[in-house]
Formats: structure tokens, sequence, C-alpha cells
């Protein structure tokens, strides 16, 4: 098999600005396991056992903050929920990989990934192939690496900094850039809203109520504007 | 130990939500209804999260001056610049001003 080696250039080279902007999630994501005092090593595993920064910051900082054990793995699981959706987009195009692309490929399928696959779809497969992977390797080394850093900037920083408020921080940045039209501002909304009124339920259970009549509140408000 | 099988079951789940249509369901198409509800997963949970993260460990909402303030600063960055780096810096910033001067 020979490997297309302008492509793979051509992938890295794509890849690469659109890895800064997770610099600060994965610095963030080792001072949250720090924070949680959770084991350096075992935290880190998350970046490649689970690979998706939301849910890896969503899991550490609730393991960290006394929340049940089954609450943290729900609302890590829902926040990677999204990917189904491109799963189901990917599908039809995998349909022409070797098995052995279909069982590695979904590894890596960020959202980053998804992004830039998402144009081209009408490549021929090998091609496809080879930028998918090259895309996604170069995205999963770089995370590797940067969550890695931050387990040791994680230390350094003195605990009067605060700087475990940087991860509500971010998710609000996610939040404000997610937000496109009223219907995902109500989902947001109720969401907050309702995970505040529901702030006594033990464990942090609250979050998934919370979540939940979110996500329904948007679905309603979607359906109100059709 | 325990926090290492939560990330083996996280990880086991993000791997089936990334690969069940590309392995096993290609022939399938998700119903309209739930492709409709996936896109409110993000903004619903994220801020059932930030929500989340500042409640105390007697069930209270922890929210002051300095929080109020690093949340509009970094909303307002995010809003405009859409940029996770100067998010950060901005809601940081205002967050530790307003703490040094309360």
């Amino acid at each position: 098999m020979s490997v297309n080696g302008p492509l793979v250039k051509r992938a890295i080279g794509d890849s690469i600005p659109l890895f800064i902007p997770a610099i600060p999630f994965a610095l963030v994501i080792g001072l949250a396991i720090v924070d949680a005092g959770i084991d350096p090593f075992v935290g880190w595993s998350s970046s490649w056992l689970i690979f998706g920064g939301a849910a890896q910051l969503t899991l550490i900082t609730l393991l960290g903050s006394g929340a049940a054990l089954v609450a943290a793995i729900t609302a890590a699981l829902i926040v990677n929920a999204r990917h189904l959706m491109y799963s189901a987009a990917l599908a039809p195009v995998f349909q022409r990989q070797p098995p052995w692309a279909r069982w590695l490929g979904p590894y890596v399928l960020l959202d980053q990934v998804f992004a830039l696959v998402a144009i081209r779809l009408d490549d021929d497969p090998a091609a496809f192939r080879t930028y998918y992977l090259a895309s996604g390797a170069t995205f999963w080394v770089l995370w590797q690496l940067t969550t890695a850093l931050g387990l040791f900037i994680g230390p350094v920083v003195p605990e009067e900094w605060g700087l475990g408020f940087a991860v509500s921080i971010l998710f609000l940045g996610l939040i404000v850039v997610a937000v496109d039209g009223y219907p995902k501002a109500v989902a947001a909304v109720v969401g907050a809203g309702v995970t505040y009124l529901t702030a006594g339920l033990p464990s942090r259970a609250g979050l998934l109520v919370g979540a939940l009549a979110g996500i329904i509140a948007g679905t309603a408000a979607e359906r109100l504007r059709r | 130990m325990t926090a290492f099988l939560a990330m083996v079951v996280v990880g086991v789940g993000t791997y089936l939500s990334r690969s069940i249509f590309i392995l096993a369901l290609a022939r399938r198409r998700i119903p309209d209804a739930i492709l409709v509800a996936l896109q409110f997963v993000a903004p619903a949970v994220l801020a059932a999260l930030v929500v989340a993260l500042l409640i105390d460990d007697d069930g209270g909402v922890a929210i002051g001056v300095p929080e109020i303030a690093a949340f509009l600063a970094g909303g307002l960055a995010a809003h405009r610049t859409r940029n996770h780096i100067l998010t950060l810096l901005a809601g940081m910033g205002a967050f530790w001003l307003m703490r040094a001067l309360i």
C-alpha cells in the first residue's frame, strides 16, 4: 500500500490551525485533573480512552466535585451524544472503506475531524481514508501531548488563582458559539434554570434533570418556530 | 480505580456513539425527531454544567460578583471573537479583577 504523501501533509496542515482553539481545553483538563485529586496518569488516560475534550472535562470536574458516579458518567455520555449525528452522516462513505478503517475511523471522529472531512465526501475511497486518518492522527497526537502538558502546569499554578473556574468560562464560551438561533438559546436558558432550581437534589442529579429539560424545551421551541 | 473505570465506561460509550451508524446501521437513518433533539444536547447540557459546577456541598448555588463579571466578560468575548483563548483571558481577567476589588 502506498501512502499519498502530499495528501497526508495537507491533512496535517489543515488540522493544526483547527487544533489551536482546543489548546486551552487541553491545559484546563490537566488543571482539572490535579484539582479533582485524580491520579494524574488515570486522569490523562481519559485522553486516549475518551478522546473528546468536553466529555473528559465534564467527567473529571464532576468526579472531583463529589457528584454520584452514575450522574458523572451519564452527563459525560450525554455531552458526547452529538457524535451520533456525525456517525450517521459519514456512514455512507465508510461503506466503501475496508473493515479496519471502519473500526479505526470512529475512534478519532472529533468535531474538528468531522468538519474537515464533511467537504470531502466525494473523494475517492483511498484519498478519503488517507486524509481522514492523517487528520485524526494529528489531533490524537497533539491532544495526548497537550493534555499531558496541562498535568505539569496544574501543580505549579497557585490555588488562590482559582483556575478551576476556567472550566465554567470555557463551557460558557462553547454555549455562546453553539447558540445560532433562539431555540438553542431556550435550550441553554432552561437547562441552566432547571439545574438551578433542582440544585438541592443529592449528588448533583439536578444536572441531568436540567439537561433533559433544556433539550425538551429547545425541541419544543424549534417545533413552534416551524 | 473508580475514576479509571468511569473513563473506560465513557470511552466505550463515546466510541459506540461515533461508530454505531458506520459499523452497524449504515442503512438506517436517525429519525427526524431525534435529529432535531440532538441539536439541543450541547447547549442544554453545557448550560446545566455551568450551573452544576457552582453548586456547593449544601446544595446552594455559590455565585458572587466575580463569577457574574467573569461570565459577562467571557460571554461577550466569545460572542465577539469566537476565540476560546480570548474568552478565557477575558473571563479570568474579570474574575481576578473583581476579586481584587471586593
